[in-house]
């Protein structure tokens, strides 16, 4: 079996279907969900610069609780994304390769 | 071998204690002319986007930087570090990291070892070099600085550099541990004509790197001449020789465990200082955020400073503004390109992705990028209170009166908080900082030269000269010697360009790397059609759409409208003269300055021989981008390849599962 078709055969394994289309819904998922959530903070701050202005505790307003939010969101995902991949997904990477032995 | 390092590294150190003594003997002569370059806006406003834009206002009011301190009468103030302490900082952080040189040279003998330390770095201390690599000096010092003096828009800043771990963690880190080996040309090669490929790829990691390389040699030679009175040209010529020692002896593993310590001493003292100023607030967030609206300094700096309302506007809390965005962002547009520069362009970053390359496997390259969002999570967070603490406790004025850019503001707020100028406390504390700076600079310029100079050495020597036929020490000569040629390079450069806007270079960097580089890495991962014309034409298009958008946008230096500034000034004062009043020293001054700024500059046009520029935006990332990613698809589809699509199972496979991937060398 030539090399190309080596690769073939592990593209084509069942496993290998599972596992690439599981590691892509979630991926590219979550990379736009960050991603908008993200770009909303330049698009509040310059277009609707008053819900920015909205008190919330004492002082501190909405802004800055939305600034800091960003910095919750980025560790929530990257948690998350660790979670998945080290319970799932090497578990599907693993069972790949111990079927393809 | 081991020898002749351990001789030049004793040599090295010595010369820039040299430097540093010579200049030690002369300061009180030097401080008066000094002052005022150091003074100059835009630049020490050393890197990154973020800061560095900071700078772009100032850096096009030259002129109205002149006529302030007209207005506001005492002379700015300097920061006046102890030298003695200092300098035996600056000579224990050498001594250590060559230290770390001598080591690191004795393990690498392969070009793995020298590209990527044998690929034997735990997740763990890749991190904390991932980590590193965004604490440039830049965010270290202009964040603080911008939140000092404008309030909550100087922390938005911070969530671009940290969000953009989401995009690399996400789709960027595992795929190219999984299939790359030293560099982007390696990813990109994969399943197209290799030499061209290589060739294009070679060019466009050499153009971001030498880019951000440049921009950081010219903010580490400002910030010398500024805290030491080390003239630019001998702290340029300083901090280049070492960068070129840490790279051509100890190749990437001496670059890691420098970024690496430098990175822990700068999250040691962010730390520090940060407690200490939640100490003062009694840890109660909303106290202190009372405190920073009800100042008296603070209001009155927004009003006169930053809004130029001389008389208070009935109802506007100009303490709670300083809470509230718009102070310093102005443009609701550039700031979302700018926001997309970040996240797509820190991932196309041709130094951060040669880390991916360090680890043993895609486990560790997500492991590295989670604990790299961490420190840098916290640092930004420690960084925004220490700039808030900045303005409460210093208030902006002192802080603008030392750097009109605020880039002093950490610096200052650790020689207050150590017990204030003069004290011991105060002067260790500053040293410790400045040291600290210094070490900063180090570490990223020398992870640059790296990335560079592999893609020189690897990329064109080895496998477009060489066909890839090269034993591994001619490999790892060639390397040496590629690093010394672009670190001397990038001295010469830093040198030239002295008078260079740093803030442009910077948005250079970014954006090619997000335009140019980051598409063609997303298509070759992830898009089955994707092959030879279509690499070509994302990195040329890209990369020339890019760069053109930025040659003809306003962060350029345009000599028409410093000129019309400066007539303004001259106006102004020479009206105030025709009326019978006498102008103060400082007015003559500015005067003066004024009318050689204006004969100087009125027929000059920018460096693209414009008068104003043509393209709006700051950051050309919302109209570049796009462009990169169109050119890449059409390129791709009108030339079709059949053999790229046949191979696409194979980098489909390695990249996610990792199976193929060359194994970490025995150490």
């Amino acid at each position: 079996m030539s090399e190309k078709q080596q690769w073939e055969a592990i593209a084509n394994h069942s496993k290998f279907i599972e596992l690439k289309r599981r590691k892509r819904n979630f991926l590219f998922s979550w990379w736009i969900i960050s991603t908008i959530y993200y770009l909303l903070l330049p698009v509040i701050s310059g277009y609707f610069p008053e819900a920015f202005r909205v008190k919330v505790i004492g002082p501190i307003n909405f802004g800055y609780l939305f600034i800091l939010s960003q910095f919750v969101m980025a560790i929530g995902v990257a948690i998350y994304y660790a979670h998945v991949a080290n319970k799932t997904f090497d578990r599907l990477t693993k069972q790949l390769l111990e079927a393809l032995q | 071998m081991k020898k002749r390092i351990a001789a030049l590294t004793v040599a090295l150190s010595l010369s820039m204690f040299g430097a540093a003594a010579v200049c030690a003997q002369a300061p009180a002569s030097a401080a008066a002319p000094q002052a005022a370059t150091a003074a100059a806006p835009q630049a020490t406003a050393p890197a990154t986007a973020a800061p560095a834009q900071a700078a772009a206002p100032s850096a096009n009011a030259a002129a109205k930087a002149v006529a302030a301190p007209a207005k506001g009468g005492a002379a700015p103030a300097k920061i006046t570090p102890n030298r003695g302490i200092t300098i035996g900082m600056f000579a224990l952080i050498i001594a250590v990291t060559m230290g770390v040189v001598v080591w690191a040279a004795k393990k690498t003998q392969t070009a793995s070892d020298f590209y990527t330390a044998g690929g034997g770095i735990t997740g763990f201390q890749n991190g904390w070099a991932i980590a590193g690599d965004y604490m440039s000096a830049a965010s270290f010092l202009g964040m603080s600085g911008l939140i000092s003096l404008y309030g909550i828009d100087g922390f938005m800043y911070a969530v671009g550099p940290m969000f953009s771990f989401i995009a690399i963690l996400l789709v960027i880190a595992e795929p190219c541990r999984n299939a790359g080996k030293y560099t982007l040309g390696d990813i990109l090669c994969f399943r197209s004509s290799p030499k061209v490929v290589r060739g294009v790829a070679a060019l466009s990691t050499v153009t971001v790197s030498i880019f951000y390389l440049i921009a950081q040699m010219v903010g580490a030679g400002k910030l010398m001449q500024m805290l030491l009175n080390i003239p630019y040209r001998v702290s340029v010529i300083g901090v280049g020789a070492l960068m070129v020692a840490y790279v051509v002896f100890g190749g990437m593993k001496a670059t890691t465990w420098v970024q690496i310590i430098k990175a822990s001493l700068l999250m040691g003292a962010t730390t520090v200082l940060c407690l200490l100023v939640a100490i003062k607030a009694g840890f109660n967030p909303v106290r202190f955020f009372t405190d920073v609206v009800s100042n008296g300094a603070i209001q009155e700096h927004v009003r006169m400073n930053v809004l130029k309302d001389v008389i208070a506007k009935p109802g506007v809390d100009y303490g709670q503004r300083f809470l509230e965005p718009g102070l310093f962002l102005k443009n609701p547009l550039d700031q979302i390109s700018l926001g997309l520069a970040w996240a797509l362009g820190a991932a196309g970053l041709p130094h951060i992705l040669m880390r991916f390359f360090t680890v043993p496997s895609a486990k560790d390259a997500r492991k590295s990028i989670i604990v790299a969002l961490f420190l840098n999570s916290s640092f930004f967070f420690m960084i925004s209170v220490i700039g808030f603490g900045a303005a409460l406790y210093l208030t902006p004025q002192a802080i603008s009166a030392v750097d009109k850019g605020g880039n002093m503001a950490t610096l200052l707020l650790a020689q207050h908080m150590g017990g204030g100028a003069g004290s011991l406390g105060g002067d260790i504390f500053l040293a410790f900082i400045c040291a600290v700076a210094f070490a900063t600079i180090l570490a990223v310029v020398s992870g640059l030269v790296l990335a560079a100079s592999a893609a020189i050495a690897h990329d064109v020597y080895v496998n477009i000269i060489k066909d890839g036929k090269a034993d591994q020490q001619l490999q790892v000569k060639v390397a040496r010697i590629t690093s010394l040629f672009v670190g001397s390079s990038a001295i010469v450069m830093g040198l030239m360009a002295e008078k260079e806007n740093v803030v442009a270079l910077v948005a250079l960097a970014f954006a090619v790397a997000a335009s140019g580089n980051f598409p063609v890495i997303m298509l070759s991962l992830f898009w089955r059609k994707f092959n030879t014309a279509g690499i070509v034409s994302g990195l040329v298009v890209g990369t020339i759409s890019a760069l053109t958008l930025v040659m003809v946008s306003p962060v350029m230096t345009y000599p028409k409208k410093i000129a019309a500034d400066a007539k303004k000034v001259v106006e102004t004062l020479e009206k105030k003269q025709a009326g019978g009043a006498v102008l103060a020293e400082k007015e003559v001054q500015a005067l003066e300055k004024s009318r050689t700024e204006y004969v100087k500059n009125k027929d000059g046009k920018s460096m693209v021989g414009l008068d104003a520029p043509i393209f709006p935006l700051k950051n050309p990332g919302i109209v570049s981008v796009p462009l990169g990613f169109l050119a890449a698809v059409f390129g791709c589809l009108l030339f079709r390849e059949r053999r790229a699509e046949e191979m696409f199972d194979e980098i489909d496979v390695r990249q996610n599962t990792g199976i193929g991937i060359t194994s970490a060398a025995d150490h």
